[in-house]
Order: C-alpha cells, then structure tokens, then sequence
C-alpha cells in the first residue's frame, strides 16, 4: 500500500508521525493532508534506509538540487561530492539525472548512502542505453521505456519525473502556436523525437496505466514531468503549456484514483508577473496536488547569475503556492554545475523558499527572523553566524575582514547605529 | 537661474530633457510634464553636469545606486575609485560617496572628478565625523557647521544628497512606544537622534528646512529624503515610526516642489515581501508619486553573506510594485565592509532585479531584450548571447574552457533532438 492508501484508510504510518513532528503539525493533520492529495511523502518502499520528506500544502517549502554526470565527463565520485555539497548546504531531496557512465551502480551507491529522497528522469537512463543498443535515443522501445521505470522503482527511487502530459495534439498545438524556445525539456525533447520518428503517440501517455502500477508497487511518488515547460520569457503561458496542464491534470485524477502519490513539475521562464497565475491555475487544474517546479526564471538576460532569476521567481511561487522547488545554479545554461555552483543554487533557494515561507506562516519561519534580528540588536556575532543560512560562509567574510571579537562590525566603524541608539534611547539591556 | 522643474514647468525643452528622453524612449513631452510635476527627478548638480545624466522615476528604467566611501583614517582613496570603477563596469546608474573618515572633501573631489553618472552623499557624515575630529564629539555639531559642510559638497557639485528631514522629536516618543528589535539603523538617524536627545532640541534639518532648500536650489542639487526610521528587520516593518515619519516626508515634498528643488525620497530597508508592494504604494500616494529609492529591500533578515540575494528578491517585487531606484546592498551586509567584488556582485544583482521590475512595469525594451537572448539560445548563436548577457565579463569566466557553448546536455541537448524533429522550425542544429 502506498502511503496515499494509508492515510486514506486513516493508517498513521511511521513516516506520517515522523514527518508530522518535523513539520509542527500533529500525526492526524498531516495523514489528512496525505489522504487528500495535497501533501506527498517522498519515500520509495526499497529506499531502506530512507527517511522521506512531506511536500505540499501548508508545509515549509522544499528544495530539491540536480545532479549527474555527462556522456563525456563521467566522474561519479565528483558527482557524489555534489550531492555532499547539497546536503550540507539544506538541500531536502536530490534527482540523480546521470547521462554517462555506468547508471545503475551509481543509483545503487545514492540510494545506499542517503536518507533525503532521491528522484530521477527515467526516460533519460532508457535513451542512454538506447544510443547504445540501438545508435539513437528514438529507437527506443515502449517496453524499454516501462523496463526502465521498473528497474529505477525496484532500486528505490523515491520520486520520478515522468513526462505523459505530453501527446501528438499538444504538439500540434504548440507548432501552430510558433514558439520562441519550442521545447527546451530534455526528457520532452527525447519523447517528442520519438513520437515524430515512429509516428506513433506517446507511450507513457497512451500506456498511464502502467505507470501506476509501478508506482503504485513501489510507492514512488509520480511526478509529472512538464515536457512542454516554456524555455523563456515569450512563451509562457502559451496555449500548449497550458493544454499541457490540463492533460497533467488528468492525468493526476487517474493517479489519485489509482491511490499513487502525484505532484506535477512546472515551470521554469515566467514573467514575474505571470507567476501567481501560473500557479493558480495548476493548482485548479491538477486537483491541488503539489506543486515542483523549476525556478521560476523571471528573466533570460543573466546567465551566470540563474540562481538569483530562480530565487526571485521562487519567492514569488511559494508565496502564491509552489511547494517544492528546484534549484537554478550560475551554471544554468553554461554548463555542467560544478560544486560550487550547487552550493550556491541550493543556499539562494534556500533563501528565497524561507523569505516564501515568512509570508506564508510556515512555522518557525517568522521566528528565525526574529531571533537573527535579535541577535543583531545585541551585537551577538556567534549567534548571527550561528543563525546564518549558511554559516560558514558568514563566519568566513566575517573572519577575513574584522578584528578577532571587535565589538561592532567594520561596516559602521565608530559610528555603529545599533550602539549608539542603544546608548541614547536606552532601551535595551544589549552588552555594549 | 531657473532650476529644471521651473525650466520644465515653463515648457522649455534644453538639450538635458531631449538626452534622457531619447535614453529612455519617452517622449520628451512626457518627460518635461514628469519633471515638472516631481515624478521624475534628474540629479544634476550645475557643478557636475553629469556626461552621463539619469532620471529617476515614473516610466523610466528602474535605476540602481551603488554606495561606496572612506570608512577609517587609514583607508586608500584608491581602493574606493577602484570600487567606482568596478561599479561603473558592473553598470550602476548612480555612486553615493558614504566616506566618514580620512580626506573626506579630497575623496568626493576626486569621485565627482571620475563619474559621469549622477553622485550622492549623506553631508551629515562629514558634518558629525568633523564635529568629532574638531570638537571631541559628534554632539557638539552645531547647525551652521551642518549648513557649512552641505554648502561645501553642493559647491563640488554633488548631484543628490540624503538627509533625515522627517526626523523630529515626535518620532521619539513613537519609537519608544513601538519597541521594535531594531531600534533605529539608519546611521544617520541614529547620530541625528543622539544629537536631539543630548541638546533636548528639535532636529535642525526639520526645523531648518528652508534653508536646505535654499542651497539645493542654488546648485540644483536633488534631495533624496532620507528615512530615519527604516526598519533594521522584517518583523519591524511598517510599524508606527515608519509610517509616521512617511506622513512628514510627504509634507516636505509638497515644501520642496513648491521651491522648485527635484526631491525623491528613499525606502526601506527590511520588508518582508508581503509587505513590499504596500510600502511601496503608501510612499507612492503619501509623497505624491515622488520617485522613491529603496535600500534593498531585504526580503529576509537570515542569511548574511548572501544579501545581494535577499535585497534582489526584494528588490524585483519592489521594482515591479514602482520603486524607481535600487540602492545595492552586497554580500558583505551586515557583516563586513565591501570589497570592490562584493561591490560588483551587489551592483550586477541590482541590476537583475531593476530588469525584473522593469519587465513587470512593461519598460519599453526590457521584454524584447529577453527576447533577443532567447532567439539567441534558440540558434545556440554563442556570441549573440555574449551580446545580450545581463554581465559579459562574468559570461567569459565560464566559457574560458568550456566548448561547445553548452555542455550540459551533450548528446541529450533538447535543443537539438526537438529541433531535428521539428522541420517546420528553423532549428539551426
């Protein structure tokens, strides 16, 4: 049984009553929250020494980092090293999107060492071993595709991006709309080649049902890939994104029938101004369920600096209802992220999830804030480096550029603000 | 000599009006309407001229404000120009000279003598760090040694200056009352604020108003109002003292259009960002559409090290609700002084979100900007995309070794396995 079966059978499970005392609710609150569909529990049967993470409606939001090797930069213990980084930066669950090397002993070895739920792209594993077996991505079979979802859920993988909210008249749609970026998903991109090369629809839509019974057998939570994501600004909300949703939103009915645990993934480029609606409207369309999306990039002109796009655009999600997000890197667009860039992805949308979470009344949020500020009043460095979202970034520009137990910051010098009000209004008890 | 509101008021178009309306693609009817009715400002001090003059304020491109100065005795004034410079390459739109310390008059000479962008201070700096150097302390300032410092900069040609005019004595009892975390963090404020509480007097630039009118009119120095009373955390937002201290600069802006002097007024600060588009509109309808420049906003109190991120969030919602300029806030926030890369880190993510804001607001161009890289990525044109990125330098660091233009999806690249299928398409690949 999965855990949307449970719940729904008011079955509190271990996971349930863990999570529930994470998230500062009590075990009957979040089971309900399951039950309904808008909250998932990312943890995969076979992921045994798996902790699970609650996504969802009224739950602080997640962030999720990606990772994996390259055909021509097969270096998995580099690739181990970033999931590391993530970890330690907050990241909450990692998608293992390997396209190099040998795929299946890495899953085995993230699954084994990790206890944050880890995702993946199926179809991406089947076109790499398709390239090999057959010299093309296209020549791939329906059985390999179903073969490789099996394979991934037999290992325990906890979440599988998934792309059946993608079929022939949503592409014709999109040809007729003419977009700027056609489809810049590269699981969609693999599966629309498919389709046009074997004139046939696609798969993992017409054969859903098989889809759920993996899922269903394993308790991988579904989710559904948003193969026609706009890859820029001009296209979103296009009339094939949208029908997109609305075959997604089918899709997540059939799933919740089948008792699957389903979130749906999203954007990816959107106009500050279009994410609120954005979001609405896949909230309506897909029944509530949780919403993951990529971002949201607000603009196209700063490569390098994507994960700042993202954090603006994530902010802006979760605040009107994004649950999960996952991270942009510098490195999006340029290349293959390295450490450092999934470092700094995961703490900018750490930062911009917490500021969604402040408004939202995620518990605990306004409280962080709050003792950070208090902390500031009094001048206390151990404690704000302490409270930073990052704290060995804070402790080290601190370090590096201020006097070992200076009273104030270098910034003001003499003139520090906090001092000097504390010493003529006196209306604090703080130690300088 | 008629200063540009009056000019504009009279309808006269000079050659300043023409050049920043063509930069903005406004009409430059709209543009003299805008300066003469205060919703727009151009900083431009008659003994600096800016080659390069800015407008702030409705319909024109959300600008950003890059601060930087002399903060200890032993500071080089070459590591600050360096810090211009580094701004200027990163793009800011305006320098504020924040120096506090060393030769201050010879560091703005020299920063006026190096921008051609409009250049701000906060005279109450130099007046109180002169008091002190003097004096043996900031609170035997007196006035005229205020109104002395303020003549001096104004004569060098500093373009905008920041003041705490709303601060008077009424706030004090508001501020007490409101017990927030953060008492008061404006630098300035604070200093005003002692000064008040030891002479039990009212603050001078409230009181003596007229007179800083007098010397921005004579120089054309725009006044940047500043907010004394802005909150240092989010959970202090939008409390009593903040927005009673609104209410008193909007009056000063009625006092100010009404001399013919160009006054915009500056903004928080730390807001949660629920809150920032409602600070946003209550400065925009208490000061009369005049242009507002916000500090950030920070949109959480968390995360030091990484304030540029904080106070990018904050400051695309900030833009997009009708903030008109973006004063950086670095990496370096609250824990240290700036280096000159954290000066450019700032200015670069100010400038991400003044476009973000600038798309939401429709500038003209800004969304066919994101078009033209996106057409770019679409052809995979490597050097078109060099040409639209936000930051050119940064695009270089990360192509130095890398080729192909992207690695990330090889043999997997969306662009090329859609694009092969999609005949119909002019896919390049």
């Amino acid at each position: 049984m999965t855990q949307l079966i449970k719940a729904r059978k008011g079955i509190i499970t271990p996971e349930v009553e863990r999570l529930a005392k994470i998230e500062g609710l009590t075990s009957d609150e979040l089971c309900e929250k399951v039950a309904s569909g808008r909250v998932v529990i990312l943890k995969n049967k076979n992921h045994k020494n798996g902790l699970g993470i609650a996504v969802g409606e009224g739950l602080r939001t997640k962030v999720n980092a990606n990772i994996g090797t390259s055909p021509d930069c097969v270096d998995f213990s580099d690739e181990l090293h970033k999931i590391n980084v993530a970890v330690a930066a907050g990241a909450d669950a990692i998608m293992e999107l390997s396209i190099g090397g040998d795929v299946d002993a890495f899953h085995h070895k993230v699954i084994d060492q990790f206890t944050l739920p880890i995702g993946s792209v199926p179809t991406y594993q089947t076109g790499m071993e398709s390239i090999e077996k057959y010299g093309s991505v296209v020549d791939m079979t329906a059985e390999d595709m179903f073969e490789m979802i099996e394979r991934q859920a037999k290992r325990g993988i906890d979440f599988m991006a998934i792309h059946s909210a993608l079929n022939m008249s949503i592409i014709d749609r999109l040809k007729n709309q003419g977009r700027v970026m056609d489809i810049v998903s590269r699981g969609g991109s693999f599966i629309t080649g498919w389709m046009f090369h074997n004139e046939q629809d696609n798969p993992l839509y017409t054969q859903f049902d098989r889809v759920l019974e993996i899922c269903k057998k394993y308790d991988v939570t579904l989710s559904i890939g948003d193969a026609i994501r706009p890859g820029c600004l001009e296209d979103s909300l296009d009339r094939a994104q949208v029908q997109g949703l609305i075959v997604a939103g089918e899709l997540v009915q059939r799933s919740l029938a089948a008792g699957v645990q389903v979130m749906v993934e999203g954007p990816g480029h959107v106009p500050l101004d279009q994410i609120p609606a954005t979001i609405l409207l896949q909230k309506q369309l897909c029944h509530h369920v949780p919403y993951y999306i990529l971002g949201n990039l607000v603009t196209d002109i700063a490569p390098g600096y994507d994960h700042i796009t993202g954090a603006i655009g994530a902010t802006t999600a979760a605040i009107a209802g994004a649950d999960f997000i996952c991270y942009v890197t510098p490195a999006e667009h340029l290349r293959l992220p390295t450490a450092e860039d999934v470092h700094a992805g995961v703490i900018a949308t750490r930062i911009a999830t917490h500021a969604a979470d402040l408004v939202t009344g995620v518990k605990g949020a306004r409280e962080w804030d709050l003792e950070m500020a208090r902390a500031r009043k009094v001048l206390d460095w151990d404690k704000q480096i302490e409270l930073s979202i990052d704290p060995p970034t804070a402790r080290r520009i601190r370090g590096e550029r201020n006097e070992e137990g200076a009273e104030a910051c270098s910034m003001c010098g003499g003139f520090c603000a906090v001092k000097l009000v504390n010493e003529y209004l006196g209306t604090t008890g703080g130690s300088c | 000599m008629s200063t540009l509101m009056e000019i504009a008021q009279k309808g006269q178009e000079i050659p300043l009006f023409t050049l920043v309306a063509k930069n903005e693609q406004m009409k430059v009817e709209l543009l003299m309407e805008r300066v003469a009715n205060g919703r727009i400002v151009i900083p431009y001090n008659t003994h600096h001229k800016p080659q390069k003059p800015q407008g702030f304020g409705l319909g024109l491109s959300t600008k950003v404000s890059a601060s930087i100065g002399l903060d200890a005795d032993e500071d080089l004034l070459s590591d600050e120009l360096f810090k211009v410079d580094e701004a200027m390459r990163a793009g800011t739109s305006a320098i504020m000279d924040l120096s506090t310390a060393g030769n201050m008059d010879e560091a703005r000479r020299a920063i006026i003598k190096r921008v051609p962008l409009p250049l701000g201070t906060l005279p109450i700096y130099q007046a109180f760090a002169e008091a002190v150097r003097t004096k043996g302390s900031a609170l035997a300032l007196e006035p005229e040694d205020f109104f002395k410092v303020m003549e001096r900069q104004a004569a060098d040609g500093v373009d905008f200056m920041a003041l705490h005019s709303a601060l008077h004595t009424g706030l004090l009892e508001t501020a007490k009352e409101d017990q927030r975390v953060l008492n008061l963090v404006s630098r300035g404020g604070s200093l005003l604020m002692g000064w008040m509480l030891y002479h039990n007097k009212e603050n001078f630039l409230y009181t003596m108003f007229d007179r800083i009118l007098e010397i921005a009119k004579k120089y054309e120095v725009t006044l940047s109002l500043a907010d004394g009373m802005r909150p240092g955390a989010g959970a202090d937002s939008l409390c009593r003292s903040q927005v009673e201290e609104l209410a008193v600069l909007g009056k000063l802006v009625k006092r100010s259009r009404q001399a013919g002097v160009q006054i915009m007024i500056k903004g928080p600060g730390h807001t949660p960002p629920n809150q920032i588009a409602a600070t946003v509109q209550l400065q925009k309808q208490v000061c009369e559409g005049a242009p507002y420049f916000v500090f950030g906003p920070v949109s959480t109190d968390v995360a030091p090290g990484y304030d540029e991120i904080t106070a990018a969030i904050g400051g695309a919602m900030a833009s997009a609700a009708g903030a008109d300029i973006l004063c950086y806030v670095t990496p370096a926030e609250h824990i240290a002084y700036p280096n000159a890369q954290d000066v450019y880190r700032g200015v670069v993510a100010s400038r991400i979100a003044a476009h973000v804001g600038d798309l939401a607001k429709g500038y003209p161009g800004a969304a066919d900007w994101d078009r033209q890289m996106s057409q770019a990525r679409r052809e995979q044109n490597v050097e078109a995309q060099k040409t639209f990125a936000l930051d050119q330098d940064r695009l270089g660091d990360f192509h130095a070794s890398e080729k192909p233009f992207c690695k990330k999806c090889e043999k997997g690249c969306a662009m090329a396995v859609a694009g092969e299928y999609f005949k119909e398409l002019p896919w390049e690949c």
